[in-house]
């Protein structure tokens, strides 16, 4: 289904523009733009994708946890997604929360997931065909998951705290500035109430960007393992904690980490910096 | 009786009546109209304001022209990364502030733009909503600055 890109651990996790556009209408695929400007995928949208809302759609509408199992079924269900259909997202700002959503749809088990390289940008960019006609799928019939397979790949307040004095790694995929503490948001963004400036004490900075090209594409395999393999001394049984500010940065370096370079243990703590920045006494370095 | 100008009054109580979904089609149409408020070939204005601030995603050009009455005549441009949201209030208030005051712009309650928007957009990552205002404030705050000198 996807192109052959490098020697990434997981290859097939990708499709590329090309191969997209002559293969909108997959049987049993379904093509999830997700994005980070609300209205977007109103405007135009690949033919035959549906939107998934990070916030209406993923997060619990009052506690700051993402939706229950049945909630889960029903989001697919209405879809037309069942467990054996292939979801493609793909989206604005470099797929960030196209790997969200990913990531989302892992944290209840769906396993046939992949990211259209370069998103958005890069097929609005081709030229390719967009349209503003929503699509209609039968509903599917989608069994509400037995859980949510949060110990999996999701870390929490504790485990980054535990993973920070242990001295185990911890990637801030933010901006330099917003990891030195000399800015409370990432730059071209609103403050969106952070206290307190800094990171995680022992985090390792890495911003997200360094593991795309201009394009929005995801980089060689080699260039990722130069980053990450070599600068940071990570390796595929390394028990990996990544953050960012809401966690959607960090589930597109826990998408490069897990699916490109095949590390087995990473999770995506998404409480990232609006928890960590909050909390009372929680420690806190700054450079 | 409404503390917002007539035009903008119009706009807010025709989306406070729309359900969400119709509400949404409209912040979509009204972004699909932002580029017809770009200043024209040729326009002059008093005051011309084109910066990259960190509040929003690109570049944005505010364009002010007072008239002998006092009257606001915004131009606005948009870079190309900047998100549908604001494009929407773009065209919004270049329509609905069009012949306001620059004490009347200044004066204006923020508080409409959740009336417009709607609950469900409000929302973290979305707040660039404000931003156009915010920038058109500014240029009116500039410009009565510049005749207070000119008149002192």
């Amino acid at each position: 289904m996807s192109q052959p890109k490098s020697q990434y651990a997981h290859p097939e996790v990708l499709v590329s523009t090309e191969w997209l556009a002559d293969h909108l209408h997959e049987p049993n695929t379904r093509i999830v733009e997700s994005n980070e400007d609300v209205l977007l995928y109103e405007t135009s949208h690949i033919p035959g994708a549906v939107h998934i809302d990070w916030r209406l759609d993923l997060q619990d509408p009052v506690v700051r946890d993402y939706i229950n199992p049945e909630a889960f079924a029903d989001l697919c269900s209405r879809n037309g997604i069942d467990p054996d259909t292939t979801v493609i997202f793909y989206g604005d700002k470099s797929n960030w929360w196209a790997c969200y959503a990913l990531w989302a749809f892992r944290l209840f088990g769906h396993g046939k997931v992949k990211i259209l390289d370069g998103g958005r940008d890069k097929w609005a960019k081709e030229g390719r065909q967009l349209t503003k006609e929503k699509p209609h799928y039968p509903p599917a019939n989608y069994p509400a998951p037995l859980k949510r397979h949060d110990e999996d790949i999701r870390a929490f307040y504790e485990d980054a705290l535990a993973h920070s004095e242990a001295k185990r790694p911890l990637i801030d995929v933010r901006s330099p500035g917003e990891y030195s503490g000399e800015v409370t948001h990432m730059p071209e963004y609103p403050q969106e109430g952070v206290l307190r400036g800094g990171h995680v004490p022992g985090a390792k900075s890495v911003p997200w960007k360094k593991a795309v090209n201009d394009d929005a594409t995801f980089k060689s395999a080699e260039d990722l393992r130069k980053i990450y393999t070599e600068e940071c001394a990570l390796d595929r049984e390394s028990d990996i904690i990544a953050y960012c500010r809401i966690g959607e940065r960090s589930s597109h370096t826990w998408f490069v980490l897990h699916y490109l370079l095949g590390y087995e243990n990473v999770r995506n703590y998404d409480g990232s910096w609006t928890e960590w920045g909050n909390k009372v006494r929680a420690p806190i370095e700054r450079s | 009786m409404s503390t917002y100008p007539a035009k903008l009054d119009a706009i807010i109580s025709l989306f406070e009546a729309l359900p969400e979904e119709e509400k949404r089609e409209n912040l979509i149409a009204y972004s699909e109209q932002a580029k017809k408020h770009q200043p024209a070939p040729g326009e002059s204005f008093d005051l011309e304001d084109i910066r990259k601030d960190e509040e929003c995603t690109d570049t944005v050009g505010v364009f002010l022209k007072v008239g002998p009455e006092k009257q606001s005549h915004f131009r606005v441009t948009l870079g190309p990364q900047v998100q549908t949201l604001t494009r929407a209030m773009t065209a919004i208030l270049c329509r609905g502030l069009e012949g306001c005051t620059p004490e009347e712009i200044l004066d204006l309650p923020a508080d409409f733009v959740p009336k417009i928007v709607g609950g469900q957009l409000v929302r973290i990552r979305s707040q660039t909503v404000y931003y156009i205002l915010t920038r058109m404030k500014g240029a009116c705050r500039v410009f009565l600055n510049r005749l207070r000198s000119a008149q002192a």
